[in-house]
């Protein structure tokens, strides 16, 4: 009798338990809700968006297009149509709404070249990082301004003052320099065109050979 | 007896088991702010849905006005009936709940800060935390003997034809050329240079599919 007794109440026991696993496995149907929100958290996109590291000034950036280097992307968010019209020497386009687009993931998600975002203003720039950003993306970074100021500091930078400061003539001159070398001809300057004019030509052969190591596999 | 030991052993093991799994159930941190919009939705969205107001929409009782700026920037000046939420304090759980009544009274959140690109990411955040009642008030704020100038401003507008600028320069120069009785052959070759990214675009692909 004893044994039949103490067999119910164990018998009891594992129905419980059983009926507890279920509900512990129901539970679990309910954790990916939480998947739902890919990438870094809130708090943490909050103080990148605080942060201002994200931007480059024109002048910086001009300087790297100049002297070649070969560890960068451009990225112009606008639409096809401005970007056909003028855009950055050697940018890619990728137009916002197309930003998560397949085909591109390759150029964004990868941790060899810094990526720079630009579009007119750092408005449409801005919101392309934070996308990026929140989907933990490395090395990206806006133009600060976008092609306007672009186009007012390094396309057509203003003389400054007669009274101003030696510095401010001296970064006139470079900037100067600058806009030659992207297709500015000045009534001043008549021999040295044709020289910057070969130099886009060059970029192009440095980065067929940056390609060559990255295609290894095996 | 033997067997009655057995199945005690059993189930001392399997309570213990499901205690761990309760435990690593209730201590399972659940993030505090999370994402109504992932990542793509948020950009559709960006490109279908209309998120600017003007100024001239401000009188609109439906809209509560949300000052992003520092607490000394909005005491020095601010537009009128407008609340004061500093971009980092975002986050913190009292604004937080201010936000959620406001949706909840089906009010509109107008954010506006010192110029457009300003409240443009703070807004973005609030956007994707599922605050879908939110706009961005397009105005440039400046200040003239120490009051408040509000302007109402546009976003992304591409202020100069650049392509244009350089072709006049070359024009310029080409013209004043003609003059000096000077041929120049390389004019166009400036503008077509744009042109020849596109084969390394094709070629950054392969790498990408490379294994073995």
């Amino acid at each position: 009798m004893v044994k039949k007794r103490i067999a119910k109440i164990l018998s009891f026991r594992y129905v419980m338990m059983a009926a507890i696993l279920v509900v512990l496995a129901g539970g679990l149907v309910l954790l990916p809700k939480y998947e739902k929100s890919e990438g870094i958290p809130a708090e943490q996109l909050l103080s990148n968006i605080i942060s201002l590291e994200r931007y480059v000034s024109t002048d910086q950036i001009s300087e790297k297009i100049i002297s070649q280097d070969p560890s960068f992307i451009l990225i112009d968010v606008r639409n096809e149509k401005s970007y056909n019209t003028y855009t950055l020497p050697n940018a890619i386009n990728i137009p916002l709404k197309n930003l998560l687009d397949e085909k591109f993931e390759a150029y964004l998600n990868q941790d060899q070249f810094d990526i720079l975002f630009f579009s007119d203003d750092n408005f449409y720039a801005d919101q392309a990082w934070a996308i990026c950003n929140r989907l933990e993306y490395k090395n990206l970074h806006v133009l600060k301004g976008g092609i306007n100021k672009w186009f007012t500091t390094i396309i057509n930078p203003q003389k400054p003052l007669e009274n101003s400061a030696a510095k401010e003539f001296e970064l006139y001159t470079t900037r100067k320099a600058a806009s030659m070398f992207y297709g500015v001809v000045y009534p001043d300057q008549a021999k040295i065109k044709s020289v910057a004019k070969k130099t886009p030509r060059k970029i192009i052969t440095v980065k067929k050979k940056k390609k060559m190591p990255t295609e290894g596999g095996c | 007896m033997k067997e009655l030991e057995k199945t005690k052993r059993i189930s001392i093991a399997s309570t213990l088991f499901i205690l761990v799994v309760l435990i690593g159930l209730l201590t399972y941190k659940r993030p505090k702010n999370t994402y109504a919009l992932n990542t793509k939705s948020t950009l559709e969205n960006l490109s279908n849905n209309n998120y600017f107001a003007s100024l001239n929409e401000v009188s609109n009782k439906d809209y509560v006005l949300v000052d992003i700026r520092s607490a000394y920037e909005f005491e020095k000046g601010h537009l009128e009936n407008a609340i004061n939420i500093h971009t980092p304090d975002f986050l913190n759980e009292d604004n937080l709940s201010i936000f959620k009544e406001i949706k909840e009274t089906n009010k509109t959140v107008i954010l506006y800060g010192k110029n457009p690109e300003e409240v443009n990411l703070p807004f973005l955040l609030l956007y994707q935390l599922g605050y879908d009642n939110m706009k961005l008030l397009t105005v440039k704020l400046d200040y003239y003997q120490n009051k408040l100038i509000t302007k109402n401003c546009d976003v992304e507008i591409s202020k100069a034809d650049v392509a244009a600028f350089i072709n006049e320069s070359v024009k310029k120069q080409a013209d004043a050329m003609k003059k000096a009785n000077i041929k120049i052959t390389t004019k166009p070759k400036t503008t077509t240079t744009p042109k020849k990214v596109i084969p390394i675009r094709k070629k950054k692909k392969m790498p990408t599919e490379g294994g073995c």
